[in-house]
């Protein structure tokens, strides 16, 4: 059977032409902007995951070496006491050197300068450990001693990671609008069109919706293959941006390849797209319609 | 089946075309409206398929008050009432074959009847071989028989046509209203508008006789 898809002739109109660019470039940036969004929360994640449990103590340099060791001794033996501490590790003095070193030069170490010395501490996994009361038994007892449970910085990237999300959502969101609103204008016109085929289409008794139908099946169509080239446009550019940050991601980014999590959403924008197009396109008509005899 | 009382009409804020016409046709009939050019014979007409509403009186189709009738009942009216247009109205880039099948599409009916039924009734009108032709490539006589098979295709209770022999030589004309009596005889309400006062005579019908948006006389032709 020969392929009729529409009773009107929406290949003569300018519609068809400028829509799925329009919807292309939205789902672009809706593909950016929720990749945006995945990519900080698993950054969030992560360091969440990675210090969650965990704290440090900072016992800083007194005069003379010894001096520091015995506190350090101390305060590990205060910590290693304390119920819901599975490990206190002090930090090899190398590795201090190593966090140092960018900032105060090679040679400062052996120079002699008074480094502060860093113990590790991790919790039990879902031990509630009073850090008020552990912070000041370990100051009663090493004065020199600070203790980081790291709490306040989690709590930050926590906000950020937040409204970085709810910030991809209102992108995403507006993005949405845009594409109903230019939806509306694309439909308008093409009823201003095919007006006189829409009178006789009433005249041989077409009910509203099988005009509409006609309408909404062509938006979804043109939407949906201009979001199939928006999201691989998107694809396209985030893997660009992977490859490009692969150097620098090792410590503080998590992969930019995109997960499982973040192909199914970006599968789902073009058919968001033709779905928004096919309602928008459904409404618009049948209440212009409904002003018509 | 059609009631007309003291109906008026006028187009936008233009003069009244028709006045104050008053008529009656009974389920069955078949007349033939006529009157010199501009009388108003095609305004009366999209009265009748509801697609101009009267400035005054009333106008009731199938028993409907039309300008009662609520919209969403309108398409089931239509569907009962086929239309030959003075001006064909056909789609320009639908095939012969698809302007007629619109009328049983937007009906739901199934596509292999559609097609059987339309490649039928298309080639009884002498259109067997130009089924996929489009209109811009038909003569207009052509494009008067698809918009003939388009009223009648599906079977309509009153079948309203505007001058339906206006482009198509004798022989097919008569060809076609013999269709137009065929479809009479099993019940269809017809009216025939033209100013073919020699088909008229050829016919033994009731004419409507319109003059200036009003009835003149209302007799039985006399037939030859
Ligand atoms: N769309 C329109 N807008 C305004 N006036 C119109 C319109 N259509 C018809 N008229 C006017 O209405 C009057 C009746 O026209 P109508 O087409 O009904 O005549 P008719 O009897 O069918 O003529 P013909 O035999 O030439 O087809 C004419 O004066 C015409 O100018
Ligand atoms: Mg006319």
């Amino acid at each position: 059977m020969a392929a009729r898809r529409y009773d009107l002739p929406f290949a003569e109109d300018g519609s068809g032409r400028f829509l799925p660019w329009m919807i292309a470039l939205m789902v672009y940036l809706a593909a950016l902007a929720t990749v945006a969004a995945l990519t900080t929360r698993a950054v969030a994640q992560r360091w969440n995951a990675g210090l969650e449990g965990t704290a440090t103590v900072e016992v800083a340099p007194t005069g003379d070496a010894a001096a520091t060791d015995a506190a350090v001794t101390q305060a590990l033996a205060v910590l290693r006491n304390t119920p819901g501490v599975v490990a206190a590790q002090p930090v090899p003095k190398e590795e201090i050197d190593r966090l140092l070193e960018p900032w105060l030069g090679p040679d400062a170490a052996r120079e002699g300068l008074p480094v502060p010395r860093l113990i590790d501490v991790r919790f039990t996994k879902g031990a509630r450990v009073d850090v008020g009361a552990l912070t000041r038994t370990l100051v009663t007892a090493v004065p020199t001693a600070r203790f980081d449970s790291h709490s306040v910085w989690l709590e930050r990237l926590q906000i950020l990671g937040d409204s970085v999300q709810l910030a991809a959502l209102l992108i995403v969101a507006l993005i949405a609008a845009a594409a109903g609103a230019t939806v509306v204008f694309a439909t308008r016109a093409g009823l201003a069109v095919h007006r006189e085929f829409i009178e006789l289409m009433h005249l041989i008794g077409s009910r509203d919706s099988y005009i509409a139908r006609q309408f909404q099946n062509h938006a979804m169509s043109l939407a949906l293959r201009g979001g199939v080239l928006g999201v691989i446009a998107g694809a396209l550019t985030i893997g660009a941006l992977t490859v490009i940050s692969r150097p620098i991601q090792s410590a503080l980014l998590p992969d930019l390849a995109i997960g499982a999590a973040a192909i199914a959403v970006l599968a789902l924008l073009p058919l968001l797209a033709a779905g928004i197009a096919m309602l928008t396109a459904r409404i618009t008509v049948l209440r212009a319609l409904k002003q018509m005899t | 089946m059609v009631r007309f009382q003291g109906v008026a009409m006028r187009y936008a804020n233009g003069p009244e075309v028709l006045k104050d016409v008053t008529f009656h046709l009974e389920a069955g009939s078949y007349h033939f409206l006529t009157g010199p050019s501009g009388a108003g014979k095609s305004s009366l007409l999209r009265l009748m398929y509801l697609a101009h509403r009267a400035s005054r009186g009333t106008v009731s189709v199938f028993g409907h008050d039309i300008a009662n009738t609520p919209r969403r009942l309108l398409p089931g009216l239509r569907r009962r009432i086929g239309v030959v247009f003075q001006d064909f109205r056909l789609l320009d880039h639908l095939s012969a074959r698809d302007n007629v099948a619109l009328t049983l599409r937007i009906a739901g009916i199934r596509e292999d009847t559609i097609r059987a039924h339309v490649a039928e009734l298309l080639a009884w009108v002498g259109l067997g071989d130009k089924l996929d032709a489009t209109p811009p490539t038909l003569s207009d006589g052509e494009k008067q028989r698809v918009a003939i098979a388009r009223a009648v295709i599906g079977r309509p209770s009153l079948l309203l046509a505007d001058e339906p022999t206006g482009s198509i030589d004798e022989h097919q004309g008569m060809r076609i209203l013999r269709l137009f009596e065929e479809l009479n005889r099993i019940g269809t309400t017809v009216v025939v508008a033209t100013h073919d006062q020699r088909l008229i005579a050829r016919f033994h019908h009731r004419v409507l006789r319109l003059a200036d948006g009003q009835f003149t006389v209302e007799r039985q032709s006399m037939g030859i």
